[in-house]
């Protein structure tokens, strides 16, 4: 099963950060847009979801408001704070270190170069 | 600074859980919306979507993790949920907080006083090293050396980086314009370099001033210092007078300083001894050595390195001595503490014993609650409290059980050690520096709560078992097992300790009624200093103390009034070898020493003052005191030996050879005279005459009045202060100082009493709880024996047959292990041999009554259960 792709530790919080760079989105927005733009291959259950969010939230990098869905419906929309935007760049970096370390060691990329 | 405010403000602030259900409704609505959107019923779409979506309670619980503080919330939770369960078990809560502070109390308190005894370390620089070293023989207790061999030892010694001496501590007098009363000690020139101490300000002695003719200096204690010069650092140099003879000044001693024989000494002198003249003495100046061995040789192995100088002084002996003088190499602490070691491990291990009763204790009260709460456990565990959460609630519970216990057992601890430095007898070393040792502290209380801490945890580490939701009765078969075993073991461990404190109650009891052979009542004894310096003749002194004597003898109500230099039935007195004396007529023995003989300087109403019977003969007269003859009184006990059934009376004695003959003119009966515990010794008595030769520096003046001695005291005062009113005097009655020779033995007795005491209540209340235990557990069961017929007294005796097993598998591992343990205070018992068997019957009898009443209580409350209600139980 799709589900079963462990993430990297700390990548969901990443994830989640880089999905609401573009605007406020709530939790299920959340899941669905990483599922979609990972061609269905991460899917987020709820039990790890609420409390990554929850998680950043309480780190201010995130914040929390309510408001009506697309099915006006009530709904908690999350958004990036200033400390989760700087947050966001710093781990992007961190990132792109970490994935062309992780692909050097494993012969994937070899012509990549600072 | 705004984001640190919404932090501050989250940590505070409580979500309210609803927000977080509306989330996660929202969630499952959405994914319940997209499930029917490809096409399935309603309630296959929301059937799919709560299969998708999973537990809400976990999601709901790692929400509440993510906020900061979350665990010492938690923490607080735990706290308090502890504390509620504190409250309503207040008799488990004081039992386990009271063992605990019992345990932890006592404990660090004994531990306090024996560590300074058994482990303290020395304050020489080179400790571990230091050794005493010498020659045993029945003249003189402790080890030494003589002039005449030491040298030969300094230059031929193989073992020793350094070995060192002193010839002792003596009075002397501060005789400046602020004169005190002194000890000086005499050391020679390397004696402070061997053991390690550096002087605190001048200089160390230079071997050229430690010859006889060489000026006179000094080393003084930080104490005279600070109290006569204000540690001043000018007293260096400076002349200062001691016994009349200017001394300079060349250091200060540290403030810990101490002679490693532990004498009291306030100025340190150069012992200037004559190097050559001491060689060829025979045998020369008595002296104390010490050494520093070299580095990886043991005291043993010294001792057999010693083997050819020791021949040597072997060699210099007496022959028909030499059987008798053996060399001997000890630490410097065996030295000092030998005779009061044993004692200290034997309160060690007594209180070793209550801790380990107390752990014991700790243990089966937290086991018999884990029993109780196994339902609860299963009940939380069920609930969805993780098993870390559960073993952390115990651990939570153990660690403020043990800080109460802990913080009480320091106060006891406190209070019991102030007890002993007031109720202790002097002479216990270092007794008045102990103080509480916070290592000790720590000890204690780690092992109490760690066997605590084992018991308590164990059971919540197993996954609870089903059996404890649905059991009526608690399936706690094993640890019922396990808390009997451990009500034995303490059975036992007091058992020991009751043995033990009831041999030595029997022995201080024989101590205290033993017959002295002489009258302590209504006699005073006053002893006067004589200050060296002005009454420096044996004339002066002559004058003075036949003056005192007439003086006293005119006080009304005032028998007689006698002399001696030491009083019994102390062990300080003169004393010499046996077979130093001759009878006129008769060959002296060669065989060995023949053991010590004491004798003592006594003017003729020295035996009516103290009531010592003359059994033959006569006592002395006033008119052989005032003759030129040498008289004798002999002992019973020296007359049969020297004499056998021929009559001593007018026989003639020659005490030391060379020394002038004496005429025996009577035989007293023994009196104690070697310490109130150790075998009478032979005796002999001179007759102080009204000779000036005769008066040796010590004397004691002994009174017997008709009258309350606290009327003849002011009195006795009086006329001294009428011959000189500047004479500190000390007056106390016979008894009194009799009574200071029991204060060891009693203080012993006291302190292992109250430990078995402890340790007995411990027990008892460890017997009572399973006892207890057991009886509530088969209520249900009692219920139906009685339905089935059982009369009450079967009941009784079924509980109390429990019990009774308990304490007869105790009380008899108990008995082994005191007969076994009791060889230990052989040393310390008088008159009581270590399977005395009026103590062990009184001790297993107090055991078993008592026990006996520990089980019939809760057996009386299981036989008085009516069977319906115990029927209905739980």
């Amino acid at each position: 099963m799709a589900e079963s792709t462990d993430l990297l530790q700390g990548t969901l919080d990443l994830l989640i950060l880089q999905t609401l760079a573009t605007g406020a989105v709530h939790g299920w927005g959340v899941a669905q847009r990483i599922q979609q733009v990972s061609n269905e291959v991460l899917q987020i259950g709820q039990g790890s979801l609420y409390p990554a969010l929850h998680r950043l939230e309480y780190k201010g990098w995130i914040r929390s408001d309510w408001g009506s869905s697309e099915n006006n419906r009530k709904a908690k929309f999350y958004s990036l704070t200033a400390a989760g935007r700087k947050q966001l760049a710093a781990e992007l970096k961190m990132w792109d270190r970490l994935s062309a370390a992780v692909g050097l060691v494993l012969g994937r990329l070899p012509e990549v170069t600072g | 600074m705004s984001e640190l405010w919404k932090r501050v403000f989250l940590v505070f602030s409580r979500r309210k859980p609803e927000e977080l259900d509306d989330e996660l409704r929202f969630h499952l609505e959405q994914s319940v919306e997209r499930n029917a959107a490809t096409g399935m019923t309603a309630q296959e779409a929301r059937r799919q979507a709560m299969i998708e979506f999973g537990g809400v309670e976990r999601t709901r619980e790692r929400c509440y993790e993510q906020q900061p503080g979350w665990w010492w919330g938690t923490v607080i939770q735990d706290v308090r949920y502890a504390l509620r369960g504190f409250r309503r078990n207040s008799v488990f809560t004081f039992a386990v907080i009271a063992t605990l502070a019992v345990g932890i109390g006592a404990t660090t308190a004994i531990f306090s006083v024996v560590d300074r005894i058994l482990f303290r370390s020395l304050p020489y620089a080179h400790d571990t090293s230091l050794v005493s070293v010498g020659l045993t023989a029945p003249i003189i207790p402790e080890e030494f050396m003589l002039g005449g061999s030491y040298y030969e030892w300094r230059d031929n010694q193989k073992p020793f980086d350094a070995l060192t001496s002193e010839t002792g501590v003596n009075d002397c007098d501060l005789t400046e314009r602020n004169p005190a009363h002194l000890s000086c000690a005499s050391v020679e020139q390397n004696f402070l370099s061997t053991l390690g101490i550096v002087p605190i300000l001048g200089r160390n002695f230079l071997p050229e001033e430690d010859l006889p003719k060489s000026p006179k200096v000094a080393l003084i204690s930080y104490g005279i210092w600070l109290t006569h010069y204000g540690l001043d650092p000018g007293v260096l140099n400076r002349p200062i007078d001691i016994d009349g003879v200017q001394v300079r000044v060349i250091g200060v001693l540290p403030k810990d300083f101490e002679m490693p024989a532990l004498e009291q000494a306030d100025i340190v002198v150069p012992q200037a001894l004559d190097e050559s003249q001491q060689r060829k003495a025979e045998p020369g100046r008595v002296m104390y050595a010490f050494a520093r061995l070299k580095p990886g040789i043991t005291s043993e192995q010294a001792q057999a390195e010693l083997q050819p100088v020791f021949n040597y002084s072997l060699n210099l002996a007496p022959p028909q001595f030499r059987k008798e003088v053996h060399l001997r190499v000890r630490s410097i602490r065996d030295r000092q503490t030998h005779d009061v070691r044993l004692a200290a491990w034997v309160l060690l291990g007594a209180v070793l014993a209550v801790l380990l009763i107390a752990c014991a204790n700790v243990t089966s009260l937290l086991m018999a609650r884990a029993a109780q709460r196994e339902r609860e456990l299963a009940v939380r565990s069920v609930l969805g409290a993780s098993r870390a959460r559960l073993v952390r609630q115990r651990l939570t519970e153990m660690f403020l059980l043990s800080m109460a216990g802990a913080a009480a057992g320091l106060m006891l601890a406190e209070i019991l050690l102030r007890l002993f430095i007031a109720l202790a007898p002097t002479g216990i070393p270092f007794l008045e520096h102990a103080h509480l040792d916070l290592r000790i502290v720590l000890f204690s209380m780690i092992v109490s709560v760690l066997c605590g801490a084992l018991f308590g945890v164990l059971p919540a580490l197993q996954r609870p078992s089903a059996v404890a939701l649905a059991a009526r009765t608690a399936n706690s078969g094993a640890r019922a097992v396990a808390r009997r075993c451990l009500v034995i073991g303490q059975i036992a461990v007091s058992m020991v300790l009751l043995a033990g404190a009831a041999l030595l109650t029997r022995s201080f009891s024989s101590i205290e009624h033993q017959n002295m052979g002489m009258e302590t009542r209504g006699v005073l004894s006053t002893r006067v200093a004589l200050p060296q310096y002005r009454y420096a003749t044996t004339q002066q002194r002559m004058e003075f103390y036949l003056k005192a004597e007439a003086a006293l003898r005119g006080l009304p109500g005032v028998s007689a009034v006698g002399m001696s230099n030491w009083l019994p039935p102390a062990e300080t007195h003169e004393s010499q070898i046996f077979n130093n004396i001759s009878v006129a007529g008769k060959p002296r023995s060669t065989d060995g020493t023949g053991g010590m003989v004491t004798w003592r300087w006594v003017t003729p109403d020295y035996f009516k003052a103290l009531n010592i019977p003359i059994v033959r003969g006569q006592g002395f007269t006033e008119d052989e005191r005032r003759s030129n003859e040498h008289y004798l009184v002999v002992s019973s006990l020296l007359a049969t030996r020297l004499f056998g059934e021929a009559d001593p009376i007018g026989q003639h004695l020659q005490p030391v050879p060379q020394g002038p003959w004496y005429t025996v003119v009577g035989v007293a009966a023994n009196v104690k005279n070697g310490g109130l515990s150790a075998a009478d010794e032979p005796e002999f008595y001179r007759l102080r005459r009204s000779i000036a030769e005769d008066w040796t520096p010590w004397n004691a003046i002994v009174l017997k009045t008709s009258l309350a001695p606290s009327a003849v005291t002011p009195w006795v005062r009086a006329q001294i202060a009428q011959i000189d009113p500047t004479l500190p005097i000390d007056v106390e009655t016979l008894s009194e100082s009799v009574g200071k020779l029991t204060d060891r033995p009693r203080f012993e007795t006291a302190l292992l009493g109250f430990f078995a005491f402890c340790g007995l209540l411990m027990a008892v209340i460890g017997l009572y709880g399973v006892i207890a235990f057991v009886a509530t557990q088969r209520t249900q069961e009692i219920g139906v024996r009685m339905a089935l017929g059982a009369t009450r007294f079967n009941v009784l005796r079924l509980i109390a047959g429990e019990g009774l097993r308990l304490i007869a598998v105790g009380g008899v591992l108990g008995l082994g292990a005191a007969l076994a343990a009791s060889q230990m205070l052989k040393s310390l018992l008088f008159n009581v041999g270590p399977y005395d068997p009026l103590s062990y019957a009184a001790v297993a009898l107090l055991l078993v009554l008592v026990a006996l009443i520990a089980t019939l209580i809760p057996a009386r409350a299981a036989m008085k259960i009516e069977p319906v209600v115990a029927l209905r139980y739980e």
